[in-house]
C-alpha cells in the first residue's frame, strides 16, 4: 500500500514539475499580450519564426496548430468547441466549407498587401471574387520519374505512363481526382468533366493502365522515391519538390495535354473570434518578404507575384514549379461537382482499385 | 531460465532484430547532417539542438507526458476500483455483462471513440483543451486497467480473505493490506499500459485536442504531407531513451515487490 501511494505522489510530482516547465516554457515563447489568434494550418507548412515575427511586430500570440486532412479539419471547425481565426483548406474544402457556411468573408480594406497576390490566381471557379479566400501556396499534378532506374523515357505525354515497359513500376496517389483526372486529360477531356461517357472512357482506359500501377498510396511515395525504391509515380508538385531536394536523379514533369492546378488557401472560419487579428495575420503572411521566407521554407510554389523577387532566382525560374503563363494554359482548377458526379467519380476510382491484379 | 536450444535462440534474436531495426535505423539518421533519410553524410548534434530550441515542439512533448502521466494515475486509479467492483459482484450474470461492456470498449475504434468525445464534449460545452484531451484518455485507459488488474484479483486466493477476517481484520484492512499488496503488479501493468496507450494515441486525441492543445502524436501525423523533419527522430531518440529508463525502473520495481511475499505493511 504504501508502494502504490508513494509512487502516486511520485506520478503528481513529476506531473507537476512537467506542468511548470511548460508554464514557464509558453510564457518565455509568447508575449504577454491581451490579444491571441488560433491559426490552424498543415504540418510543417509554415516557417515557425514567421509567427514569432508576427508576434513581435503585432503583439498578438499565436496559437498555432495543425492538421493533416482537410476532412478532419472541417469536422472540428463544424462541431465548434475551438477557436480557430485561420485556417488553411485546399481549394474543394474551400467550396465545401462556403456551403457549409463556416467561412466569414474576407474584408479586403484590411488587406492590403493582397495587391501582391498574382492575379492570375485570383477570381478561381472555387471562390469567385475571392469572398472567401485567398490561396497560400499552390501546384501541380504531374509525373516524378527516376531517370536513372527508367531507359529514357521523359513522360512528355500522359500517354507514356501507359507504356508497356513501365510494367510494375508506377506508383499512383491514392485520390479519386487525381487518378480519374489523369486519365480524362490522357483521352483530351476537362478533368472537371461530368459526362457519364466521358467518364466510362476514361475508366475503360485507366483499366488497361493497371498492369503498370505497383501501388496506389499517399505520402509514403516520397520516401520510396528518395531511397530508389520506386521509379515513377503520379504525385503533386510539391511531394515532387521533396524528392528532388533529397535525390538528384529525380525529375519532375506535367505532361502537355494539361493537369490539374491546387491551391491550399487562406480563409477565416465561423469559429473565429479575433476577426481583426486574423486580417492582420493574413496581410502579415502576404508581404512579400515575409511570402518569400515561408516559400522558401515550406518549399511549394508561391502566387505572391513580389514576393518572387526576394527569392532564390534559381527556384522561381524553375519551370516545374513555377510553370510560365503559357503552361499554366492547360492546367485546370478543380470545380466542385456536387455530391453526387463526386460519388460516380470515388465509386469508379474504387471499381479501378479493386480491379487492380 | 532454462537453456534455449540454439534454433529458439536465433528465432527470438530475430524477432528483436526485427522489432528494433527500424527505431535504431530512425536514431541513426538524427545524427545524420544530410537533410533527410536517404544517405548518411556526417554525424551532427545538430537535431537534438533543434529540438531544445523549438519551445513549440517542447511544450507539445511536456503536454503529452503530462496527460499520459495524469491520465496513467486517474485511470488506474479508477480502473482499480472498477475492478474491484466487479471482483466483488454477487450477481454473475450482472458480472458478465459488465465485463463485456468493458470489452467492448476496448475494442471500439479509436475514431468512433473520438468524433463521440467530439460530439459530446461540444454539446456540454467542455471546452477542448486540456481537460478535454485528458478526459478522454482517462476514460479510454479505463477498461485496459480493468482487464490487466482482474486476472490478479481472481488469481488470489479466497482463502487470504477469509484469513484475514479470521485474524480480526477490518475491511480497510484487508483491501489495504491484504488485497492491494497482491494485486500490486497488475495495477503497475495497467499503469504502464495506460501512459503508453496515451502517449501514442492518435486518432481520438486528434478530435478532442484545441484551442492551443495539441500532444506529439497529433502533430507528427500533420507533418506526414510536407515530411517529418530529422528533429522528429532526434525526439523520438531521447523518448525512446526515456521509455528504457522507465521499463528499466518498472522492472526494478517489479523485482522488490517479487522478493518478500506476504502481507505487508
Amino acid at each position: 500500500m504504501k508502494g502504490l501511494i508513494s509512487s502516486a505522489f511520485a506520478i503528481i510530482l513529476v506531473s507537476g514539475l512537467l506542468l511548470f516547465a511548460n508554464y514557464q516554457l509558453e510564457h518565455k515563447a509568447g508575449q504577454e499580450g491581451k490579444d491571441t489568434i488560433s491559426v490552424y494550418n498543415w504540418g510543417e507548412y509554415i516557417d515557425p519564426d514567421l509567427l514569432t515575427q508576427f508576434e513581435e511586430e503585432e503583439g498578438i500570440k499565436v496559437i498555432y496548430e495543425t492538421f493533416d486532412s482537410n476532412e478532419g479539419m472541417m469536422g472540428k471547425i463544424e462541431q465548434g468547441g475551438t477557436a480557430y481565426d485561420v485556417t488553411v483548406p485546399s481549394e474543394y474544402a474551400v467550396q465545401m466549407m462556403e456551403e457549409k457556411d463556416l467561412l466569414l468573408p474576407l474584408d479586403f480594406s484590411k488587406i492590403p498587401n493582397i495587391k501582391h497576390i498574382d492575379p492570375y490566381f485570383m477570381n478561381l471557379p472555387f471562390d469567385p471574387d475571392n469572398h472567401y479566400s485567398i490561396p497560400y501556396f499552390w501546384g501541380t499534378v504531374g509525373i516524378a520519374y527516376n531517370a536513372s532506374l527508367l531507359e529514357g523515357q521523359t513522360f512528355e505525354s500522359w500517354e507514356s505512363l501507359w507504356d508497356a515497359s513501365l510494367r510494375q513500376k508506377l506508383i499512383i496517389v491514392d485520390s479519386a481526382r487525381e487518378v480519374m483526372g489523369v486519365s480524362l486529360n490522357s483521352l483530351g477531356y476537362s478533368l472537371n468533366s461530368t459526362s457519364l461517357q466521358e467518364l466510362k472512357e476514361a475508366t475503360d482506359k485507366l483499366e488497361t493502365m493497371g498492369p503498370n500501377v505497383k501501388a496506389v498510396i499517399g505520402d509514403e511515395v516520397t520516401q520510396l522515391m528518395i531511397n530508389n525504391e520506386a521509379s515513377v509515380a503520379l504525385t503533386w508538385s510539391g511531394q515532387a519538390a521533396d524528392m528532388i531536394y533529397e535525390n538528384d536523379d529525380i525529375d519532375y514533369i506535367v505532361p502537355e495535354e494539361g493537369s490539374n492546378l491546387w491551391f491550399d488557401n487562406i480563409v477565416i472560419p465561423r469559429t473565429s473570434t479575433n476577426v481583426e487579428g486574423a486580417h492582420k495575420f493574413i496581410n502579415f503572411m502576404l508581404d512579400p518578404e515575409v511570402a518569400a521566407q515561408n516559400a522558401d521554407y515550406v518549399g511549394y510554389s508561391t502566387p505572391n507575384s513580389s514576393a518572387l523577387s526576394f527569392m532564390d532566382e534559381e527556384t522561381t525560374s524553375d519551370e516545374r514549379f513555377y510553370p510560365d503563363e503559357k503552361a499554366r494554359e492547360n492546367l485546370e482548377v478543380y470545380e466542385n461537382l456536387g455530391l453526387e458526379t463526386l460519388g460516380v467519380y470515388n465509386e469508379l476510382f474504387l471499381k479501378f482499385k479493386m480491379g487492380l491484379r | 531460465m532454462k537453456k534455449l536450444g540454439i534454433l529458439p535462440r536465433i528465432y527470438l534474436a530475430a524477432v528483436f532484430v526485427i522489432l528494433y531495426a527500424p527505431i535504431f535505423y530512425l536514431i541513426y539518421y538524427s545524427f545524420n547532417s544530410g537533410g533527410g533519410m536517404s544517405n548518411f553524410e556526417s554525424f551532427t548534434l545538430e537535431h537534438y539542438e533543434a529540438v531544445f530550441q523549438d519551445t513549440r515542439l517542447l511544450i507539445i512533448v511536456l503536454n503529452t507526458l503530462i496527460i499520459a502521466l495524469l491520465s496513467g494515475l486517474l485511470s488506474t486509479t479508477i480502473g482499480v476500483i472498477g475492478a474491484l467492483a466487479i471482483y466483488f459482484m454477487k450477481n454473475k450474470s450482472a458480472r458478465q455483462t459488465v465485463l463485456s461492456l468493458n470489452n467492448i470498449l476496448i475494442v471500439s475504434p479509436d475514431v468512433i471513440i473520438g468524433a463521440s468525445f467530439l460530439i459530446l464534449f461540444t454539446l456540454i460545452g467542455v471546452k477542448l483543451g486540456f481537460a478535454s484531451v485528458l478526459i478522454s484518455h482517462i476514460a479510454f485507459s479505463i477498461p485496459i486497467v480493468v482487464i490487466m488488474v482482474l486476472p490478479k484479483l481472481l488469481e488470489m486466493s479466497t482463502t487470504l480473505i477469509d484469513a484475514a477476517l479470521d485474524l480480526g481484520a477490518s475491511r480497510k484492512d484487508i483491501l489495504t493490506r491484504v488485497i492491494l499488496p497482491y494485486i500490486k503488479p497488475g495495477i503497475f501493468a495497467g499503469f504502464f499500459l495506460a501512459l503508453t496507450y496515451s502517449l501514442d494515441d492518435f486518432a481520438v486525441t486528434f478530435f478532442v485536442t484545441g484551442n492551443g492543445f495539441s500532444t506529439l502524436s497529433v502533430e507528427i501525423y500533420s507533418m506526414a504531407r510536407t515530411g517529418i523533419t530529422l528533429t522528429i527522430n532526434a525526439l523520438s531518440g531521447l523518448i525512446f531513451i526515456l521509455t528504457m529508463v522507465l521499463v528499466l525502473g518498472y522492472y526494478i520495481i517489479g523485482n522488490k515487490a517479487k522478493s518478500p511475499q506476504g502481507v505487508k505493511k
